[in-house]
């Protein structure tokens, strides 16, 4: 037992300590996250490159050993989640400015939740975390901002979903212990229905964390819909989503080779996914609601690269699958860091407009924060996968990850990685959309009337923090992908090699090589030869002689520019595709007269009002089973239960809280 | 008085005796009375909401703003709603003028074009003047219709003189009017062509266009018939060897232009693009008063040349164009079929040319005071002149163009039209902003 | 069954339409009637009834102003003619003032000779009757092709060379011209097209109009007529390019 096996339990009691003082002080919350997020970073770092740590142990409910403890694989995960808690933390201290200490306290319980999760030796405590995790968020969507009515609507719904993912958790978790006997993470041989059964469960369970198709309301609606805190929204948007990502990876990891379906089914759902949080991405004018449904593309990519994977591994294609795996984890690690990035940014556009609306804020090109800026243009230019960043990488691995399913021999799976590879290539050019407007009319572009809010100071160093490790990743990914080899290889559970090789002048290891050898990057050689280029340019522009520069104003077909009102807004930007893709968005137009009609009317322009609205199909069935189930539990309230509604749901939601405590107190 | 067979030509929900579009010269001057002495014989129509367009139409707006809008249907507003600023200078539009579209981006909300740019007072400016120098300016109000205009001011003074006209004066405006008839219709097939890439078909229409500019050039002794009526003018070349010259030109031009219009007819693209594009129904060209091509693409039979006929059109034999669908593609046909029947004019008047009489105006002093309307039918529909004469002089002039009457027809079809669609709906019409701002 | 001609068939054809011009000197059809200048054909002092019958003060009895006559015609009954060498495009406003009747020597500067073979072209409308505006866009037709010379439209004048200015100046056009000369990228040129942006035209003096395009921007080259004939268009553009062959007139 050396020192890391105490710095993990430290690692994770920090974030509860911290959650408890924050009724002394919002700030020990951050400060204490801060640290337990460092501490985690440390404790993965020395496991993917030493070995696992252990750290604590005692005997569980069912005389089972409980206890802490980090391998490779949980170790990836923690790497990329304590990192950008270092980042959200710091930035929480200067952006969190609410006199009342709540936002602080669930913020820290849900980052423990989660450090517990991952850290959790045996499935029944990762339970525990997970359940956790999900009460903790659902506390820290109530802080949102907005009228309390939206807010319990949008935060109800999450915690719908929260406890319809831990109830599919439970199944798949149970029937891996009918099997095995045991809740430990090991390997476990399961007769093939069953894991059929466990797998899909997971998948279920996983996939309403993740937020991908059809569930993907359990991602955008909280964030968007109540404009939760940008705080809040990173963490939920970027590490709750790496958590159920961690959960589907270590579940898949103990069960057996799966049979083909398995992975055409996540293929399916994870390009459905990518290309519908693509195409809403791209639609949505919420400076938060836009970066929301980006994770569900990103998380659909996810989906995607370690569907590919599972289907190689049922047949045999070893090289494909270990690729496609790194892909998978690197599309994890780029989405969780430049997601982060962000929304911190959005917050920071938050702040300093206080509008979400992106058609109202029209840019801060007169803003004076400068570095703030660099975060704000380099994050979203990362998941629009543009050279050299870190989704560009990650999507290029995925990309030729899937130009390899003609390997696959069935044709039905051919056909699966066909439409994928399609829907996928089309979701990359609707998020360029998508970020480009995020880019444009959060930051670029001139900004309409809105008056500057306060600034915090300390913002726009994490920004930049996050920017430069964007493009390191990217940049660097060569070198990150063979760190990384001991995470892949407890995943698979054999020894692995980095996909990475050399190539005619560049040095060897500089170059990510797919299949063996099928399609070749080098993500240095990006940057050195645009520096190069740059260089060129330069050197030719101070060649040159007599430059006079004139500036003039923009033309506008003779028209006097700048005039408010006359100037494209970012709903206008996106228009065409809510036009051209009516079919798929339900695009339709809402007319209505704005006041009655008057005698004046008939010698005067008429005046209208006209609404463009969009309309997610999946939303059209949740809203119908709502009305079912509102129509239902009033049925059985005035049939049966003649009580008060409100009672019954204290109920429930003590009865949860008792279960937690007693596993809690049980442990 | 009303002319009867007018009234029972409009069906009953176009309000008849509402749209003076349709009313005869007489009622047109007792309505015109009845407005300038501040009566509100237009405002009482109701219900419609084309009346007070048609009252800017005829009489200007009350206090002249420079600029103001004509044709505003409605006022959109909504979220992500903008204003689309397209103009005054653009090569779409080759010409001064503005467009404000009110849109969400790609889908056009409402449009109102925005006039005034280029007003250069031209109908202010000719009074005090004799009749020739003002028919010098009144020519140069828009050149593409300037036969047109000429012939209704000239027709208008000569009704107020109560003077007549030699035969072959009326026919050598006629002869011009259907000239320029023809090199406006098919400027307007090349825009449209232009619109869509045809250019092949483009670069026909336009060598087309250019050959009947050099008719009319050889012919009247300027391109854009400038003076061609006006005593001391450009030498006609008229005479009967220059009359079957004349007509072996117009054979194979109007050859040339069926060859060119079965090529046009052939090419799906072309058709698809401009059909349904931009469609106004009857029911709205009968209540804003719409004229031309645009009100008989809709099915209307109306033309001037038939309705208020003037020597040598009582003695010819005309067909009238209509189509049905009221989209460009019924413009484009409409004006299409136009080109034939003012080649088979053409062709009539070569054949019957009047033996004699003069081309002489008599001088101005013999004209007596009093006021006159004329209307003509011009290449883009109904146009009407008011003046009156004062000791051999022009006193006020006023005039309702056909650019005044089917603006807001272009604005109702450009509703819920795509940006894209601009170009074929506003070349479709015909609308010159030179005739509105004059 | 009817034979519907290819579009290939049909421009076969009709065969080469266009101009020889500025290879050669534009032929009489070319330049129309009325589309070259008054020359009197006596002594000017002599011809004492033409300023009387000139509507635009054009004829005075010591010059023939070019840039003001709108080719109305009156005067050839007066000892005047449409014949003869005439210049079509002037590089000064002064040049267009025939002394005693007779042109003075051109100035040919070309100021976008730098620019080489080609040229963009960028037309305006300050308050025409749109007749100049077609003569411009004529150029484009398969009589003039214009892109054979390397000249071609834009849609912006962000992308052009040079500005062709139509119509009589009105007060509402003065900014929105100002903009598109500022727009335009140097070095640029404006050419002043027709009797209206030149001087007025018939209009002149009217209220609300700015006499003449020159009083708005600077003015690179003048082109008379009303509207010039568009060979005479071409002209001028070939010689801002400092591309300057014989005039359409000859000469």
């Amino acid at each position: 037992m050396d020192a890391f096996s105490i710095l993990l339990p430290i690692a994770v009691a920090s974030f509860f300590v911290g959650a408890t003082l924050s009724v002394v002080d919002r700030r020990w919350a951050y400060g204490a996250s801060l640290v337990g997020a460092a501490l985690l970073v440390l404790v993965a770092i020395r496991v993917i490159v030493v070995g696992s740590v252990t750290g604590g142990g005692w005997s569980g409910p069912f005389g089972e050993p409980e206890g802490l403890s980090m391998d490779p694989l949980s170790a990836f995960f923690a790497l990329a989640a304590g990192g950008v808690w270092i980042a959200t933390s710091t930035y929480s201290i200067y952006y969190d400015d609410r006199p009342s200490p709540l936002l602080a306290l669930t913020y820290a319980v849900t980052l423990g939740s989660i450090a517990l999760l991952l850290t959790a030796s045996s499935f029944l405590l990762f339970l525990v975390g997970w359940e956790a995790m999900t009460l903790g968020s659902f506390g820290m969507i109530l802080q949102a901002s907005g009228r309390p009515m939206r807010v319990f609507s949008a935060a109800f719904v999450f915690l719908a979903f929260g406890e319809a993912s831990t109830l599919f958790v439970f199944l798949a978790v149970a029937g891996l212990r009918v099997a095995s006997g045991t809740f430990a993470m090991v390997p476990v041989a399961l007769s093939v229905p069953l894991a059929g059964f466990v797998f899909v469960s997971g998948l279920i369970g996983f996939g309403l964390k993740m937020g991908v198709a059809p569930f993907h309301m359990s991602e955008w609606l909280p964030i968007a819909h109540s404009s939760a805190p940008s705080n809040a929204s990173a963490v939920l948007s970027s590490t709750l989503t790496l958590a159920g990502a961690y959960g589907l990876f270590r579940l898949i990891s103990v069960l057996p080779t799966p049979p083909v379906w398995w992975g055409g089914v996540m293929l399916s759902i994870g390009a459905i996914s990518a290309l519908l949080g693509a195409l809403f991405a791209s639609v949505s004018e919420h400076s938060k609601g836009l970066p929301a449904y980006s994770t569900i593309e990103n998380n659909g990519l996810i989906l995607v690269a370690l569907g590919v994977a599972l289907v190689a591994r049922s047949e045999s294609l070893d090289v494909l699958y270990v690729f496609a795996l790194f892909a998978a984890f690197y599309q994890a690690l780029a989405h969780a860091v430049a997601k982060t990035a962000l929304f911190l940014s959005a917050g920071y556009v938050e702040h300093a407009t206080h509008t979400f609306d992106l058609n109202v804020v029209r840019g801060r090109a007169k803003d004076d924060a400068r570095e703030a800026m660099i975060g704000a243009i380099v994050a979203p230019l990362s998941l629009a996968a543009a050279p050299p960043l870190a989704g560009f990488v990650s999507e290029w691995m995925i990309l030729e990850a899937l130009f390899q399913s003609f390997r696959f021999s069935p044709p039905a799976m051919q056909f699966v990685g066909l439409l994928a590879g399609a829907a996928v290539a089309l979701a990359a050019g609707l998020v360029l959309v998508a970020m480009v407007k995020y880019i444009a009319f959060s930051t670029l572009w001139r900004p309409s009337a809105v008056e500057a809010g306060d600034r915090p100071p300390g913002l726009g160093t994490v920004l930049v923090a996050l920017a430069g490790t964007i493009a390191a990743i990217g940049i660097a990914a060569p070198w990150i992908l063979r760190f990384l080899t001991p995470s892949v290889s407890a995943f698979a559970h054999l020894p692995v090699t980095a996909p990475v090789s050399g190539l005619l002048l560049i040095p060897q290891g500089w170059s990510i090589v797919s299949g063996s050898p099928f399609g070749i990057l080098s993500p240095p050689a990006v940057p050195i030869g645009l520096g190069v280029g740059a260089l060129l340019g330069l050197v030719y522009y101070g060649m040159g002689r007599n430059r006079v520069t004139r500036r003039t104003v923009p033309w506008m077909a003779g028209s006097a520019p700048g005039v408010p009102g006359e100037t494209y807004g970012s709903f206008g930007y996106s228009t065409g595709i809510r036009v051209m893709l009516r079919s798929v968005l339900r695009t339709r137009e809402v007319r209505a007269r704005s006041g009655p009609v008057t005698r004046a009317e008939l010698l005067t322009p008429v005046a209208y009002n006209v609404e463009l609205e969009v309309l997610d199909p999946f939303k059209v069935f949740y809203d119908a089973l709502v009305r079912f189930a509102t129509a239902t539990s009033a049925a059985m309230k005035q049939g049966i239960m003649p009580g008060r509604i409100g009672r019954y749901l204290a109920y429930l939601l003590v009865a949860t809280l008792v279960v937690v405590v007693y596993i809690a107190l049980a442990v | 008085m009303m002319d009867p067979s007018v009234k029972t030509r409009i069906p009953s929900d176009g309000e008849p005796s509402r749209i003076l579009a349709y009313w005869s010269p007489d009622d047109v001057v007792a309505v015109w009375n009845n407005l300038a002495k501040g009566g509100t014989e237009i405002e009482r129509a109701p219900q419609s909401p084309g009346a007070a367009h048609l009252r800017a139409a005829w009489l200007g707006p009350p206090s002249a703003p420079r600029l103001r809008r004509v044709a505003p249907l409605e006022q959109v507003d909504g979220y992500g709603v903008f204003t689309f600023p397209y103009g005054p200078i653009s090569m779409g539009v080759p010409e001064a003028g503005r467009f404000d579209v009110r849109t969400y981006g790609e889908r056009v909300l409402d449009i109102s074009p925005e006039v005034g740019f280029k007003a250069r007072r031209i109908l202010s400016s000719v009074a005090g003047l004799t009749i020739e120098d003002a028919a010098l300016r009144i020519e140069r109000l828009a050149g593409p219709f300037s036969a047109a205009h000429v012939s209704a001011f000239l027709a208008a003074t000569e009704s107020a003189a109560g003077r007549g006209i030699s035969a072959r004066e009326a026919w050598i405006r006629a002869l011009a009017q259907e000239l320029q008839r023809i090199y406006n219709h098919i400027h307007v097939v090349a825009r449209v062509a232009e619109a869509a890439s045809q250019n092949v078909g483009l670069a026909q229409a336009h060598a087309l266009a250019e050959d009947v500019l050099r008719l009319m050039g050889s012919t009247f002794g300027h391109r854009w018939l400038f003076g061609a009526f006006l005593p001391g003018g450009p030498p006609t070349r008229l005479g009967p060897d220059d009359r079957v010259a004349l007509a072996g030109t117009l054979g194979r031009l109007s050859k040339e232009f069926e060859r060119l219009w079965s090529t046009f007819q052939t090419s799906r693209t072309f058709l698809d693009r401009i059909q349904t594009t931009c469609g106004v129904s009857r029911e709205e060209t009968l209540r804003w008063g719409a004229v031309g091509p645009t009100l008989r693409a809709t099915g209307v039979a109306w033309d001037d040349r038939l309705r208020s006929p003037v020597p040598p059109y009582t003695d010819l034999f005309l067909p009238l164009a209509t189509e049905s669908s009221g989209d460009a593609l019924g413009r484009v046909l409409v004006r299409v079929l136009e080109v034939r029947s003012s080649f088979l004019l053409l062709e009539q008047m070569l054949e019957r040319w009047p033996a004699s009489g003069s081309t002489q105006l008599p001088a101005s002093e013999a004209i007596a005071p009093g006021r006159g309307v004329a209307r003509v039918e011009s290449p883009s529909g109904d146009l009407v002149y008011d003046v009156s004469v004062h000791d051999g002089r022009v006193g006020r002039v006023s005039a309702r163009t056909a650019s005044d009457a089917n603006w807001p027809l272009f604005a109702l079809g450009m509703r819920d039209a795509v940006f894209t669609d601009f170009h074929f709906a506003w070349e479709s019409f015909g609308i010159l902003f030179a005739e509105t701002d004059r | 069954m009817i034979h519907v001609p290819s579009w290939l068939q049909l421009a076969w054809e009709r065969g080469i339409l266009t101009t020889k011009y500025p290879f050669e000197p534009a032929r009489p059809e070319e330049v129309s009637p009325a589309g070259v200048g008054p020359v009197p054909t006596s002594p000017l002092d002599q011809l004492t009834d033409a300023p009387a019958r000139c509507p635009t003060g054009a004829i005075t009895l010591d010059a023939v102003d070019q840039g003001k006559c709108v080719r109305c015609a009156r005067c050839l009954g007066a000892g005047f003619a449409f014949t003869g060498p005439v210049e079509s495009s002037e590089a000064r406003r002064g040049d267009l003032v025939w002394a005693g009747g007779r042109p003075g020597a051109q100035t040919n500067d070309g100021p976008l000779a730098d620019l080489g073979r080609s040229i963009h072209v960028y037309l305006v409308d300050v308050g025409s009757c749109m007749a100049c505006n077609l003569e411009v866009l004529a150029l484009s037709n398969p009589y003039y092709d214009s892109q054979r010379l390397g000249i071609f439209f834009t849609n912006s004048p962000r992308h052009a060379d040079v500005l062709v200015v139509v119509g009589v100046p009105t007060e509402e056009m003065v900014e929105p011209v100002r903009r598109a000369y500022e727009a335009l990228p140097a070095p640029k040129a404006v050419i002043a097209v027709g009797a209206c942006a030149i001087g007025g035209g018939v209009f002149a003096g009217n209220p609300g109009l700015k006499g003449a395009l020159e009083q708005v921007i600077p003015v690179d080259r003048f082109v008379p007529g009303c509207p010039p004939p568009p060979v005479a268009i071409l002209h001028a553009i070939l010689a801002t390019m400092g591309r300057s062959r014989t005039p359409p007139g000859g000469r």
